[in-house]
């Protein structure tokens, strides 16, 4: 369950300019694994997660998500977004129950689990709150709550916490951490931020820029459960450098 | 330290803020002011310019006569006099009012779902689009002798001219709003499972609410032309009736009457608007006030 599978996958834009975004990509991820894929903006780590997610389609190549293909999107794929995509008009529990309600299920069927996904990300006293009365972190851990509250198999996370102060960014990584120990879904993680992508993963995928490609797969072989004390170990360190030498930071082309 | 920095405030803080209260309750006061010194003006030097209460060689005449139409207009004069617009002012304005409503719920009950689904759908926006951009050009005035060969001298014409004037407003707006909603909403929709019927009425439909509001507002202004014109030409009562009739009587004061009637009416019936769109779009007026 929560199995992801690339084989050869390659995404080109059409247009007076074609944009060639992906080129020959394979990757697989294993159930309840931790992927990052690293990369400059540009690289198309997100195209990468939007053809998973079922909102693109890709121009060469074979994807499977549990042996199947992917021709659209749904809720067996959780996806968090940037800036947490929260319809505006809806409340916190509004947003928090719009899969199951939309899917048809019975109140009584979700709303056991969402209480308890609100008190998980602290939001129990804002849930009547809209969300532009909360902060940039508080609406993503929304975002990340209403996909649980779907059961996906899989999470795709596409920078989910790159629009954020450093501060509210460690503790979301921290919650992410509890979060996914304790629940061992399939997670796709995309950023930008080295110490993110080794303290998060299993695997770091380092992407090139344009057309993207993976060009380096580094395994993370620190133990769980991590926290983000992790962040100042010497074997932290070790990892990031060989990151930073694999994406080769520093260099001017 | 920029605690040192800043200047000795905190002491005369609190005087500041009640200050600032009263201070808010006098902006409004003064915008009031404002807002009905100019009207005031207009009508003491329209009244100081008249003589023998009208201005203009007797053509126009002076407000305080105005007042007296309107007063007749409204309660009726008192015993049989034939003043054909004694105490029907209330009849009248219920006539165009009635109009109004009809012909704008119809446009609105048509124009929100084409419009929708122009901005929505690719072949809607294909098929329908062009039809609409087509025929909107045509002015409701010219639609007038088309409207009463089919219709007849009856109410269901002035409606039909109504309706179809505010109804290109309305879609346009509506398509407009379809088309502008942030394109990670509808993915989210989707990725939990929403049908795209499902994303149309929970997602594309609340995200275009301010621009649909912005479609009845104008479209209710064109309405309250429509009727005035239809109601000239098309029918026997209504407030666009009565202009013309008391216009080719001379009553000029009654003329004068009726437009003021007209100006406070189409200002109410956007007051409305206006407030529904308050209490609809409460996180829209958040997120403004925020940012």
């Amino acid at each position: 369950m929560g199995t992801i599978s690339f084989d050869k996958v390659s995404k080109t834009y059409p247009g007076a300019q074609e944009v060639r975004a992906l080129e020959d990509v394979s990757l697989t991820v294993a159930e309840g694994e931790f992927v990052a894929l690293l990369g400059p903006s540009g690289c198309g780590k997100s195209t990468l997660l939007n053809l998973l997610a079922g909102f693109e389609k890709t121009t060469e190549g074979t994807m499977l998500f549990d042996g199947a293909a992917i021709s659209h999107p749904g809720p067996d794929r959780g996806v968090v977004f940037q800036e947490a995509a929260l319809f505006p008009w809806l409340s916190v529990w509004e947003n928090l129950i719009f899969s199951p309600k939309v899917r048809g299920l019975s109140r009584a069927a979700y709303e056991p689990k969402a209480r308890e996904l609100l008190k998980l990300v602290g939001l129990e006293a804002f849930a009547d709150a809209l969300p532009v009365q909360l902060s940039g972190g508080m609406r993503q851990r929304v975002g990340i709550a209403r996909v649980l509250a779907m059961n996906p198999r899989a999470l795709l996370m596409d920078e989910p916490f790159g629009a954020l102060d450093a501060q509210t960014r460690l503790q979301m990584q921290q919650l992410l951490l509890d979060v996914w120990q304790s629940l061992g879904t399939t997670v796709l993680f995309v950023t930008h931020d080295i110490d993110e992508a080794v303290l998060l993963s299993d695997r770091v995928c380092i992407m090139s820029a344009r057309p993207g490609r993976i060009v380096q797969t580094i395994p993370i072989e620190m133990t769980r459960p991590r926290s983000i004390t992790k962040l100042t170990s010497p074997e932290f360190m070790a990892y990031k450098a060989q990151i930073m030498s694999g994406m080769q930071v520093g260099a001017i082309h | 330290m920029t605690a040192t920095d800043r200047p000795p405030t905190p002491v005369s803080a609190p005087t500041a803020r009640s200050g600032a209260a009263s201070s808010a309750v006098g902006r409004r006061l003064r915008q009031v002011v404002l807002a009905v010194l100019l009207p005031i003006l207009i009508i003491v030097l329209w009244q100081l310019g008249g003589t023998n209460g009208s201005l203009l060689g007797g053509v126009l005449p002076t407000p305080d006569r105005v007042w007296q139409a309107w007063k007749v207009w409204a309660f009726g004069a008192g015993g049989f006099g034939l003043n054909p617009y004694s105490g029907t002012w209330f009849a009248n304005l219920a006539f165009s009012a009635e109009r109004v409503s009809k012909g704008f719920l119809a446009a609105l009950v048509v124009g929100v779902p084409v419009g929708l689904a122009i901005g929505w759908n690719r072949l809607a926006a294909s098929t329908v689009d062009p039809t609409v951009q087509l025929l909107r050009p045509i002015p409701i005035t010219a639609w007038l002798p088309f409207s009463i060969a089919v219709f007849g001298i009856q109410d269901i014409g002035a409606v039909f001219l109504i309706a179809l004037g505010a109804f290109y407003p309305i879609v346009v707006n509506t398509a407009q709003g379809a088309r502008d909603v942030e394109r990670n909403l509808i993915r989210a929709a989707l990725m939990m499972g929403a049908s795209r019927l499902t994303v149309l009425r929970r997602v594309v439909l609340p995200a275009s609410l301010p621009s649909i509001f912005t479609g009845m507002r104008i479209g209710l202004g064109i309405a309250w032309t429509a009727v005035i014109v239809a109601e000239m030409v098309a029918v026997k009562s209504g407030l666009g009736y009565v202009l013309w009739d008391a216009y080719y009587v001379g009553r000029m004061d009654v003329v004068i009457a009726d437009m003021v009637t007209i100006g406070i009416l189409g200002l109410l019936t956007d007051y409305i608007i206006v407030l529904v769109e308050r209490w609809v779009l409460t996180w829209r007026r958040m997120q403004s006030f925020q940012s």
